[in-house]
């Protein structure tokens, strides 16, 4: 949630279930830095093919929970 | 466990150098196999994750082709890979070349939740290539699954599953110099397919163009490349050139890219890279992401080849690119700008080496009204544009501006590029109707529009998508240029295209705003109409409309075409012709701002 404060327009309102992209709109750019902060953060490697599947906040926390379980 | 230490493959080859002088990949492939070169792959932190020696690639490519033959492949059957970096790929795409097979690169996906729309995309594209093989990496292997569920394949599934798949020797014949080499889905072909045909002798020469004339390759040189292998620049001018020229390559993944742009300027100052190639957001994304000590850590002065295709040239951010790179030693004058397209394999025109970026300042009135490229005279506060020299076609091509009727047009006279030579596709797939569209006598209408001048080619647009207004000719470039200047607008969120409205044209331009606030938003709305009317006398009419958007060329080809409906699902749809039609009503130009 930190990182997505510092992606999002300023007066969004974030929410676990929002949308990234059409919500908060998080164009291709800003979601690659979103990933690049998870991966830094959380010493993981998020594979492309996670990306089609997450739409919402709660949904990548739940992708990087898996990858921590995995690892 | 023991540790395996893993080097990167020597730049320096005791094999002498042949320029892509063979028939056939599989031959250059048979060549560059003698010697130490090869590609590397790395991962997003720019470890060395696996050398891929030509000599050992050879070999794993020979147990593909015996393991695709077993499966009972006829000749010239089409297999579909996804192309991720990966030595995977490389196998199969050779596989291919030794057994008489054609490998068809299929996209990877890199945005947040589409995964139906991917799906539905790949089994597009499945159908229309008509695929009896598909391949995917492990991680993508679900989607391929999804997509192909309702084809006719002999094999379908991830790198694991076609390594267990018989690989015991098999007769081989490689394919012919009249055989197809691959099948390349242009980037533009989300909502229809087209396969271009590349035969073998067609994109050998090419490649010899390239090599030789465009890039000059020498003993010594080193490529680096993120550029994506379903992309005909990351296929023909990362893949097959290198292989062809015995060049070691080093690779990044695209997302690695974009996530770490600077790992591919790491990577090229840690191996002494000398040739790269982005297209202009690449170089500008690089810019944008420097941060304070990144300099210190590289060394770009071996870099003398910085290669720019793929879109429009733009020369702000090329200068931005050279400024913040110039203390790590980057020579501006290795910017290498280029001309090329699927349809020709890969590449038209190069700009001399070493010249750098060399432009021209053209009169933009006289422009606009003679379709003619006068040089705006040096004083004087008359409006100017500017284009970038693309250099003279390749040796054995031609190149030749025409007019609507295809009568050819003098030096200057801004008109439809048209190219001729052996680098020209043989045709769209199993689409005759699309080819005879831009394939006459073997001339092929590149969908541009240029002027020559004894200096070379200067592209100044797409036909396709020029706007006329009362007579005069309006570069739909550079409307959305000016837009991409607004605080709020980014570069390639905008879009300006002509749709028909009742019997007129009207001229429509969408802009991907991130203003937030409505107060903004509608400042935005006042200042983009009044400076448009000012600086291209078009009235226009401003519109707010749910994003998102597609590529930007899409979907104004899709416009022109009044057939946005069939864009696939998750595209713009809201904003079909229908709408663009009824908000542009009288008015001639018409902007649609699409807000999050």
């Amino acid at each position: 949630m930190v990182h997505l404060e510092r992606l999002a327009p300023p007066d969004s309102n974030l929410r676990p279930d929002i949308d990234l992209v059409s919500e908060l709109g998080l164009d291709s750019v800003k979601v690659m830095d979103l990933m690049l902060d998870a991966e830094d953060e959380f010493n993981i490697s998020v594979p492309l093919n996670v990306l089609a599947d997450i739409r919402t906040p709660n949904q990548l926390a739940q992708a990087i929970n898996k990858l921590l379980e995995s690892r | 466990m023991t540790e395996l230490y893993i080097t990167k493959t020597s730049t320096r080859n005791p094999l002498p150098q042949r320029l892509a002088d063979f028939t056939t990949l599989a031959e250059a492939l048979d060549y560059a196999a003698q010697g130490v070169t090869g590609y590397n792959f790395h991962d997003g932190r720019g470890r060395l994750t696996a050398p891929l020696r030509y000599a050992e690639l050879r070999q794993r490519a020979l147990a593909a082709a015996y393991r695709l033959c077993r499966l009972g492949l006829k000749r010239g059957d089409k297999v579909a890979i996804i192309a991720d970096t990966s030595p995977l790929f490389m196998e199969i795409f050779y596989g291919c070349q030794y057994a008489g097979f054609v490998p068809v690169p299929l996209p990877i996906n890199m945005s947040l939740g589409n995964h139906a729309s991917y799906v539905e995309r790949l089994a597009r594209l499945l159908r229309s290539c008509e695929a009896r093989v598909a391949v995917a990496p492990a991680e993508m292997q679900s989607f391929l699954a999804e997509a192909g569920s309702e084809l006719d394949l002999l094999f379908s599934g991830g790198n694991e599953a076609f390594l267990r798949l018989d690989a015991n020797v098999h007769a081989l014949e490689p394919s012919r110099p009249d055989e197809l080499a691959y099948l390349q889905y242009t980037s533009g072909s989300t909502g229809f397919p087209r396969g271009v045909m590349i035969d073998q002798a067609t994109v050998m020469a090419n490649l010899r163009g390239i090599v030789t004339h465009g890039l000059g390759v020498r003993p010594g040189d080193r490529c680096v490349s993120w550029l994506p292998f379903y992309h005909d620049m990351g296929l023909v001018g990362f893949v097959l050139g290198p292989m062809a020229s015995q060049l070691s390559v080093d690779y990044l993944g695209a997302r690695e890219f974009a996530m770490r742009p600077m790992q591919w300027l790491t990577l090229l100052s840690r191996n002494r890279g000398t040739i790269a190639f982005a297209p202009p957001f690449g170089y500008d994304i690089c810019a944008r992401r420097l941060r304070s000590g990144d300099l210190e850590r590289l060394d770009l002065s071996s870099w003398r080849v910085a290669g720019i295709g793929a879109e429009p040239v733009r020369t702000d951010v090329l200068e931005r690119f050279a400024e913040c790179f110039a203390p790590a030693g980057f020579d501006s004058r290795a910017f290498l700008p280029c001309y090329g397209l699927a349809e020709c394999s890969l590449a038209v025109s190069f700009a001399p080496l070493r010249q750098g970026i060399a432009i021209e300042r053209i009169d933009r009135a006289h422009l606009e009204h003679h379709a003619h490229a006068r040089l705006a005279s040096a004083c004087g506060d008359m409006a100017v544009t500017s284009f970038v020299n693309c250099g003279h076609a390749l040796p054995g091509h031609e190149i030749v501006i025409r007019d609507q009727q295809g009568n050819p047009l003098p030096e200057r006279a801004v008109g439809r590029v048209t190219v001729r030579g052996p680098s020209v596709m043989s045709g769209y797939f199993q689409n005759p109707e699309k080819t005879h569209r831009v394939l006459r006598n073997g001339w092929l209408d590149t969908g541009d529009l240029g002027y020559l001048t004894p200096d070379g080619l200067f592209i100044t647009g797409r036909h396709r998508d020029l706007i006329f207004v009362n007579g005069r000719n309006i570069w739909p470039e550079d409307l959305e240029h000016l837009a991409g200047h607004y605080h709020g607008v980014r570069h390639g969120d905008v879009v300006a295209f002509t749709a028909a409205a009742d019997d007129e044209e009207a001229v429509v331009m969408l802009v991907q705003c991130r203003l937030s606030d409505a107060q903004r938003r509608h400042e935005l709305i006042n200042e983009l109409t009044s400076r448009i009317r000012s600086d291209f006398g078009v009235a226009c009419r401003v519109v707010l409309l749910p994003p998102p958007l597609a590529a930007a060329h899409v979907f104004r080809q899709a416009f022109a075409q009044r057939s946005v409906q069939t864009l696939p699902a998750g595209g713009p749809r809201v904003a079909g012709p229908g709408i663009a039609s009824r908000v542009a009503g009288r008015d001639r130009c018409c902007i649609l701002i699409l807000w999050p």
